[in-house]
């Protein structure tokens, strides 16, 4: 697979890159955003996976959150693809109803494996966050290929929510912020999910975070979770995070649940928490 | 090609214009030719789908005019922020979630990519000569028109900005701007193109300042390291240096006063030698003058019979015949009593013998110190030649003050001029007066001196021994009655008993307690001693200290009523019944209202870290006060307390990190059984973690001005454990 570096700029005395490739899952091509901490110069590091809200790019995360000096101290290569693909747009992907509405289509594939037309030839982010994608950082990154772990904002705290609830084991820690933890019973799950996954609704459940709880088998995840207490779509419902934390409960899975006062769903509120995010995370990939 | 983008959007041209002036972030300007790109792509959009509308001919006037809207809001937009996530704008919600869906999808040009290609390479490579002239975009005067913008955006002195209005070409023309690495100086950029640099290795200017950078801050860590270690080590040296000091003083005292009493010895055999010499002079002369005297008569009588004798030859014949008859039997008896003209007394003095064996075996035991506290060894000295047959040495306890109770006396009766007194009470003094006797009777008794007796070894409160990484701080009783002078304590590692002869000891300690640094990881045995004018005490019995995590005890003196603390000073229990309050007194060492107990940290900074095992249903609290926080309030309730609430009710666990009454929102889903408690004086942080989790769960920033002791509260009948003397586990090292 051949990657095109497409910049490099050194930050925290790494370097932040993107990337761009040709994707097989997603038959198109796909940028992604990969930072080397300074400790990639000497040896492998860890890997950590970002996936970002609805109608977001690489772009967003890499310029905004300011989380560059923590994983510059804690060692760790962070990686963000782009949600939002542009080639969404391309090989006649000229999908009737892809630009209809900014929660569904481009810049929101919900990390799905899509398996209704028109979607189900480039809507395929699950396989491309589970599979390619690492595959390909291993390949081509001086990463660690055992110690891998994932996070995300809004649609992408679903996104990193369920990869490591359906792949017990492959990430060492999920955390989030503002995750959607239960798209079966929000306006926007069940508009993505209906379009994506078609009327089962019970193909929708494997890939709702609270769901898949409730049957995690496996081993011990240590969950952080941070929200807005201010935040619109919290108090929209689209969030349910309450759904979320109770499963968990009955379930015994660790979870740290913060409800930050006065916060929003922005990415100041990501800057604000992230170092200690990343701080989580560095606690089990540098064990 | 860019011209003909140009042509086909005539707000290309003006448009990126704007963008310079509105833009007021951190970016560098080669950042910001990056984002040209796309947003001249969803500026085309705009444009495009004002043409697609109108080719469309939508009917729907509404549209248009809306669009219209959305476009110069868009354009606002887009000029005040560089912001793609619509999520962010959905405050705004109407403009831009409808404006894309008019959008029709816009096929993107391959000459995008090709565009962004260039742009990155004049991004990177900016001290290279080439692409300068570069047309499209005008970098040069692109750059020129930047730099003024920052001026007046940033509102500066232009004089700062002067430089930044030549042409860039001169600019690089003039300054050093990369360095050559095989040559190792700074050279231009052209010189690595065109002079001896042509084959050399070249790296950015700046990168080489940042790695010469590197260099140097490594040696001044470096530096700052061995700086540390040789304070230490001097620290350590001045300590040796006292004890040395003290060594030496006592071997000098001891020395001094076994030669002394060799010395008195010494001078007491002379006194007695020259004496009984004395004494045999005497009796010589004293038969030698018995003898002169009883001569002396002799010749007195022989003289006075010879005068007799001539007187009678004088006398008529008759008269003489008479007397010389008399005179004949007079002389005849004088005659035959002998005289004795054998001298009495020989002059020559026997040879003395000088017997000094008690002289020797006192050099013998020259080596044994005598300081205990129940015994003292007194010596006196005689002046004068009196025959002396013994000594009687008096003692008794000085009286401070209360004339009334009279303390017992005690004698000694001994022929030498020294004695050791024994069973004496420590840390006491006493005065001793000695008499001389003889036949004659006893001498008066001589002055008073003043003995002390050193003190008896104090006790080591061992259960109050506290101690942390770095240091331990010991209390003890000081085993006598009346107060001493001072302190000292000895210590020494356990690891090594045999290599370690030496003993670290921290002398002039005026109260009974201390705090000493110790070396984190390892075994301490300690000892205390008290010292007065008498000497110092033996060796109190040892305390063995590890400095491995914190060490504390339960505070009885703080705890609440209705808590028991167990023996260990570990467990805390409350129990079902409630247990009448006791009348306490006014002093508010006990927690009244929470039904809490402080424990005793020691007052070192640094960082601490302790374990409590509770139970699941348990409601309690558990954290940190200052010692004076009000034991009328519930902790966490005021300013000088911070603690992490548990309450177990219909089911549900409620989880509360409270000071000053306020909490963050948290949830936690499994509740922890074993609560890690990590206090950080340095980095003024107190942090919570479940230990059998390795999950943190919430950290509070305090302010501490002062020391903190750790607190438990017991909300509802049950017990709590604490743990102590546990290294910080690696989890929680990051934080």
């Amino acid at each position: 697979m051949a990657l095109k570096q497409i910049s490099s700029n050194k930050c925290f005395g790494g370097l932040q890159k993107v990337f761009e490739h040709d994707s097989v899952e997603l038959n198109c091509k796909m940028k992604f955003a990969v930072y080397l901490p300074p400790k990639a110069e000497t040896g492998k590091c860890p890997a950590l996976y970002w996936l970002s809200g609805l109608t977001c790019t690489e772009q967003n995360f890499i310029s905004k959150s300011g989380y560059h000096q923590s994983a510059s101290e804690h060692g760790l290569v962070v990686i963000a693809p782009d949600t939002s693909p542009h080639c969404f747009l391309i090989g006649g992907c000229n999908i009737k109803g892809e630009d209809e509405s900014w929660d569904f289509g481009t810049g929101a594939g919900f990390y799905v494996d899509a398996t209704e037309d028109p979607w189900k030839t480039n809507y395929r982010m699950y396989s491309y966050v589970t599979e390619e994608l690492p595959q390909l950082i291993n390949a081509n990154f001086p990463v660690d290929p055992q110690r891998m772990s994932i996070f995300g904002h809004s649609m992408g705290g679903h996104g990193a929510l369920i990869c490591a609830l359906k792949n017990p084991g492959k990430y060492k820690s999920v955390s989030a912020f503002a995750p959607i933890c239960n798209p079966v019973l929000c306006p926007w799950g069940k508009k993505a999910f209906s379009g994506y996954l078609g009327t089962d609704q019970s193909k929708w459940k494997a890939y709702d975070a609270t769901h898949l709880v409730k049957s995690y088998p496996g081993s011990q995840l240590d969950i952080l979770i941070d929200q807005g207490k201010d935040d619109q779509f919290l108090l929209d419902g689209q969030l349910l995070p309450d759904n979320f934390i109770a499963a968990c409960t009955e379930k015994k899975i660790p979870v740290v649940f913060r409800l930050q006062e006065g916060y929003d769903h922005s990415y100041y509120f990501i800057a604000t928490f992230i170092t200690d995010h990343i701080r989580h995370h560095a606690k089990y990939l540098n064990a | 090609m860019e011209e003909e983008s140009g042509e086909e959007l005539g707000l290309d041209r003006s448009t990126p214009k704007d963008f310079h002036f509105y833009h007021m972030d951190l970016y560098d300007s080669e950042d910001r030719l990056h984002l040209f790109p796309e947003e001249n792509t969803r500026m085309r959009k705009v444009v495009q789908a004002e043409m697609a509308n109108e080719s469309r001919g939508a009917g729907d006037g509404k549209a248009q005019r809306d669009l219209q809207e959305e476009v110069d809001e868009l354009v606002h937009l887009y000029g005040l922020e560089d912001d793609h996530e619509l999520g962010d704008e959905f405050v705004d919600e109407n403009i831009p979630r409808t404006g894309v869906s008019e959008y029709p999808p816009y096929m993107m040009k391959r000459r995008d990519p090709a565009r962004e290609q260039r742009d990155w390479r004049l991004s990177g490579e900016a001290a290279e000569a080439e692409d300068l002239g570069f047309g499209g975009w005008g970098s040069a005067g692109q750059c020129q028109d930047l730099r003024e913008a920052y001026r007046y955006t940033h509102g500066r002195a232009s004089e700062e900005y002067e430089c930044y209005v030549i042409p860039e070409e001169e600019d690089e023309e003039e300054a050093a701007d990369v360095f050559c690495v095989t040559c190792k100086t700074p050279i231009r950029a052209f010189q690595k193109v065109f002079d001896e640099h042509k084959e050399h290795e070249v790296i950015p200017l700046n990168e080489a300042l940042e790695s010469a950078k590197d260099e140097i801050h490594k040696n001044m860590y470096k530096l700052e390291k061995q700086i540390i270690e040789m304070e230490n080590f001097a620290n350590h040296l001045e300590e040796v240096f006292i004890t040395v000091e003290e060594n030496f003083g006592k071997q000098e005292q001891n020395f001094e006063s076994h030669y002394n009493e060799i010395l008195e010895t010494l001078a007491q055999k002379y006194e007695e030698k020259i004496q009984a010499l004395g004494e045999k002079k005497k009796e010589k002369l004293e038969a030698l003058y018995g003898q002169l005297v009883s001569c002396g008569e002799n010749l007195d009588t022989c003289k006075e019979l010879m005068e007799t004798i001539e007187e009678m030859c004088h006398e008529e014949k008759v008269d003489f015949i008479k007397d010389a008859v008399a005179m004949a039997d007079r002389l005849g008896k004088f005659l035959k009593t002998k005289t004795d003209v054998e001298i009495s007394a020989q002059p020559e003095f026997e040879d003395q013998t000088l017997d000094f064996s008690d002289v020797e075996q006192l050099m013998g035991s020259i080596n044994t110190i005598p300081a205990t506290g129940s015994s003292v060894r007194v010596c006196w000295s005689l002046y004068s030649d009196d025959t002396v047959e013994s000594y009687q040495l008096s003692y008794r306890p000085v009286q401070d003050s209360s004339p009334g109770t009279d303390q017992a006396e005690f004698t000694v009766t001994v022929k030498e001029t020294y004695c050791s007194v024994t069973n004496l009470v420590p840390n006491t003094q006493y005065e001793f007066w000695v008499t001389a006797h003889n036949r004659a009777g006893p001498s008066p008794s001589s002055e008073r001196a003043v003995y002390m007796t050193a003190p008896s070894p104090p006790i080591i409160k061992t259960k109050e021994i506290r101690s942390c990484e770095e240091a331990v701080l010991i209390c003890w009783e000081s085993g006598n009655l009346n107060p001493v002078d001072s302190y000292t304590v000895e210590l020494t590692q356990a690891e090594s008993p045999e290599a370690s002869g030496v003993t670290e000891s921290v002398v002039g300690i005026p109260t009974c307690e201390s705090v000493v640094q110790l070396q984190p990881g390892r075994s301490y045995i300690i000892y205390v001693r008290a010292l007065n004018m008498g000497g110092p005490s033996v060796r109190s019995e040892p305390a063995t200290v590890h400095t491995i995590g914190s060490y504390f005890r339960l505070n009885k003196d703080t705890c609440h009523p209705w808590l028991t603390i167990s023996e260990d000073g570990l467990t805390a229990v409350r129990s079902e019944r409630r247990t009448p309050a006791r009348e306490l007194s006014p002093s508010d060492t006990h927690f009244t209202r929470c039904v809490a107990v402080m424990g005793n940290l020691i007052p070192v900074r640094g960082h601490h870290y302790w374990e409590v095992e509770v139970d699941e249903h348990l409601d309690y609290r558990v954290g940190v006060a200052f010692a004076d926080v009000r034991k009328q309030e519930d902790l966490g309730a005021n300013c000088l307390s911070w603690c992490m609430r548990h309450t177990f009710a219909s089911s549900r666990h409620k989880y509360e990190f409270l000071h000053n009454r306020t909490t963050p929102d948290i949830r936690i889903t499994v509740p922890p059984k074993k609560i890690g408690i990590l206090l950080d004086y340095e980095h003024s942080k107190l942090s919570f973690f479940n230990v059998d989790l390795s999950q943190h769960l919430y950290t509070f920033s305090c302010q501490l001005h002062e020391f903190v002791h750790p607190c438990f509260s017991l909300e509802k009948p049950g017990c709590l454990k604490v743990h102590n003397g546990i290294s910080m586990p690696k989890h929680v090292t990051f934080y």
